[in-house]
């Protein structure tokens, strides 16, 4: 189906959906990529699952250890541990997913333009991409949180500007090396338009390693609403968020340590999802390194 | 002058010697690092704490809230109650060795009531003029009989310093020098204040420690940690939820006292307040909502007061005739339903400390049943303190620390001009019960207006009381003498280490 003289992008596009197959028999995929299902299942069907309300309080059962009627116990105001952990999926899901398309969807395409025309263009969208890097990325996104005022949609906008940047320089590396192939030189000496030549030749074979990003970035995304929801800054209460129950439950460890071991432990193991998931995908997509 | 510099030198070091080998040190963890060491610039609790070492008041509360002698040590008013005269305590020396005097005590008024930084300016207000008379009597003339005078000289207004070392607010604050127990000696920013023996004290026999140490330990669970260790020898203001640790520890001891904070949901009557603002009926129903018990009990583990009024009921200003009302959803939907307003909505705006917003969802809760649709809006102090201070919030858990006189918890609220009156509360029928309360120095001619004042305040509902946080103190078991007043100060005088 590909032959010597079609050299426009479909052969590495083919490669890309190789490369995906092959990804998917990694170990480090197959963990990964269920861990992910696992919590986005628990995220959707969580009306269905939760034993309790997340938000609904028991005066009489406060901070009662874990049992039969709340296997992970109760926290402060009796509420049922394993619901909010459960409810609190979706908080951090629904940051680390939409934080990481921001991103994506504004961290990509100012990549495409500045690596692909260069110049003045380039100068301004990589300077003010230094400058957005020059600021570590959690002060950052503590900065516009603060800024924004506390609220998860807030923390998601926060936690996407802040991992845009970095969207902005993968892309451009890539789109500065892709065009100079023969195949980009090719088809702009048959006349196709920039926009055209973007979209249809470059994106095509810059997608691999910003999909690695992509998985990386909900990581680290969803650590970020952690840390934000554990400072005030995230999902507002009474709603539930990971990090703001261990936020509390910091103030009872000794004395209800569950309250802290079990959304301490959701937020390991679904980051160490994704980076598994990414780790993999990075494997797969860059022969290169192996 | 050398040789009794010198004497005086020996005889410190043969009471260190025969004391032990050791210098007794009291460790204080302090949740914040106090702001200004100077008394007319200080605006923390905290402060206050090392202040009561540092430097002695005119005059000091007892556990009853009743005045007692401290530099001064007898005064009596003229007949229309509006001049004080006061015998002032002799043999006082200052820490930079100035002596203490009738024109100390002039001196420190006026600085105070002018200094441009200076925060007492409204407290001693109504003091006209102060005269010294002789070396020991000092005479506070007023504009009118204002009875809560001698309570507003029991804090930092009445705290003497050395007019010689405060000529500049800001090196006095850096090297203070007053009359108190304890020297300074010095401070690290954010980490400790550390102060050391007065020799030349009046009290001294009374004093056992030869420095204190106040460590900032802004965790109440570190701050118990730390306690547990022997890292300190007191600790304040323990975590209500840590106080069966303390009671279960043999080594530890805690020592309580009834405060006079109060914790309210301040409602804003004015454009910004919502649908709060413009019905009582809506106010009486969101109390009627709320079960302050159940409040007291989950977030406090019930060892707070409960209580419908501004004034704790340890006070004797607190009114028995309005007491706090049952929690009654009923009642409550039924006022909803009068007020028109089919399902009011309203926003609660706290600083996000943990215990506020603890209290702000069981709030939501608890009215969410009576019908209200309840909004959380944490924020962070200082935008929170900002939005309080222009009016700009619907509903606000304000903490507010008490005095040890009614007048300036209420006129400050609720009085038309009152400083922190913010929600555009007005009620002349309010500022004349509050002038009477204020002018009059019958004990039970207050007690009647306080009482109007409360049945006024608890109609109109401009502020929704909570409770009355509780002073909890931890301290190391063998340590005696420490005792706690309503003001939550911790007072070193009397307070010895354990007998060896």
């Amino acid at each position: 189906m590909n032959t010597a003289t079609d050299m426009s992008g479909p052969r590495r596009r083919s490669g890309t959906s190789m490369a995906l197959r092959r990804a998917l028999t990694q170990p480090g995929v197959k963990i990964g990529g269920t861990i992910v299902v696992f919590f986005v299942l628990v995220a959707i069907l969580a009306p269905l699952i939760a034993p309790y309300g997340p938000t609904e309080p028991d005066w009489m059962a406060i901070r009662q250890p874990p049992s039969a009627a709340h296997w992970f116990g109760t926290d402060d105001l009796g509420r049922d541990v394993l619901s909010r952990v459960i409810y609190g999926a979706r908080s951090s899901l629904a940051a680390g997913i939409t934080a990481a398309v921001i991103a994506l969807v504004f961290g990509v395409p100012l990549g495409l333009i500045a690596g692909y025309f260069g110049g003045l263009v380039d100068m301004v969208i990589s300077r003010c991409t230094d400058a957005l890097l020059a600021c570590p990325f959690l002060v950052l996104a503590i900065a516009l949180a603060a800024f924004l005022g506390p609220s998860l949609q807030n923390a998601m906008i926060a936690i996407g500007i802040s991992a845009m940047p970095i969207f902005i320089r993968l892309t451009r590396g890539q789109v500065i090396s892709v065009k100079q192939e023969d195949y980009v030189t090719a088809v702009r000496a048959q006349g196709l338009g920039d926009g055209a030549i973007i979209i249809s030749h470059i994106l095509p074979n810059v997608v691999a390693p910003i999909v690695v990003q992509m998985t990386i970035t909900m990581a680290v995304a969803v650590l970020a609403e952690a840390s934000l929801a554990f400072l005030g800054l995230g999902q507002r209460p009474p709603a539930p968020s990971w990090g703001s129950m261990l936020d509390i439950a910091r103030q009872f460890l000794v004395e209800a340590p569950w309250m802290a071991v079990w959304p301490g432990l959701a937020i390991v193991v679904i980051v160490l999802g994704f980076n598994l998931l990414g780790d993999g995908l990075n494997d797969a997509l860059n022969p290169r390194d192996d | 002058m050398r040789v009794t510099n010198e004497i005086m030198a020996l005889a410190t070091f043969a009471i260190m010697a025969s004391s032990g080998a050791m210098a007794q040190t009291l460790r204080v963890g302090l949740q914040d690092d106090p702001d200004s060491l100077d008394p007319a610039t200080g605006g923390t609790y905290a402060g206050r704490i090392v202040f009561d070492a540092l430097c002695d008041k005119l005059v000091d509360i007892d556990a009853n809230l009743q005045i007692v002698p401290q530099l001064a040590t007898e005064w009596s008013w003229n007949e229309d109650q509006t001049a004080l005269t006061m015998k002032l305590r002799e043999g006082v020396t200052f820490h930079d060795g100035e002596t203490f005097d009738a024109e100390a005590v002039k001196a420190n008024i006026e600085r105070m009531q002018t200094m441009g930084e200076s925060r007492r300016k409204s407290e001693l207000s109504p003091i006209a003029s102060v005269e010294a008379t002789d070396a020991t009597t000092v005479v506070f003339t007023l504009e009118q009989s204002f009875a809560p005078l001698l309570s507003i000289l029991t804090d930092r207004a009445g705290m003497m310093v050395s007019p010689a070392a405060a000529t500049s607010a800001d090196a006095f604050a850096e090297n203070p020098a007053c009359s108190g127990p304890f020297e300074f000696a010095s401070r690290q920013s954010r980490d400790n204040i550390k102060l050391t023996r007065f020799e030349d004290y009046w009290n001294a026999d009374e004093i056992s420690y030869d420095e204190v140490e106040y460590d900032i330990v802004p965790d109440a669970t570190v701050r118990l940690a730390r306690l547990q260790a022997g890292d300190l020898e007191v600790a304040e203001r323990m975590a209500p939820t840590d106080l069966a640790a303390i009671r279960d520890d043999a080594g530890l001891a805690l020592h309580t006292a009834p405060g006079l904070a109060v914790s309210h949901l301040f409602v804003n009557l004015g454009e910004n307040g919502g649908d709060l603002a413009a019905s009582p009926d809506l106010r009486h129903a969101l109390e009627l909502s709320i079960d302050r018990s159940v409040i007291n009990q989950v977030a406090f583990s019930g060892e707070f007061t409960a209580d419908n009024q501004m004034i704790p009921p340890s006070s004797d200003y607190h009114s028995d005739a309005v007491p706090m009302p049952e929690r009654d959803v009923e009642r409550a939907q039924e006022l909803i339903e009068q007020s028109g307003i089919p399902s009011p909505t309203i926003e609660i705006t706290f600083e996000n400390s943990t215990t506020d917003a603890r209290v702000a969802q069981i709030i939501q809760q608890m009215a969410s049943e009576a019908g209200f649709a309840v909004e959380l809006l944490p924020l962070e102090t200082s935008s929170a303190i900002e939005r309080y201070l222009n009016g700009n919030f619907e509903l606000y858990i304000g903490n507010w620390s008490g005095r040890a006189d009614p007048d300036p918890t209420l006129t400050t609220f609720f009085g038309s001009e009152g400083s922190q009156n913010l929600n555009g509360y007005r009620s002349e029928e309010m500022d004349a019960a509050l002038e009477e309360g204020r002018t009059s120095l019958e004990a039970e001619a207050r007690k009647a207006a306080y009482d109007e004042v409360a049945q006024i305040y608890l109609e109109d509902l401009p502020t929704i009381p909570l409770y009355h946080p509780t002073w909890f103190y931890g301290s190391q078991a063998g340590i005696e003498g420490i005792e706690i007043y309503p003001d939550g100060i911790l007072r070193l005088t009397g307070v010895k280490p354990t007998a060896n």
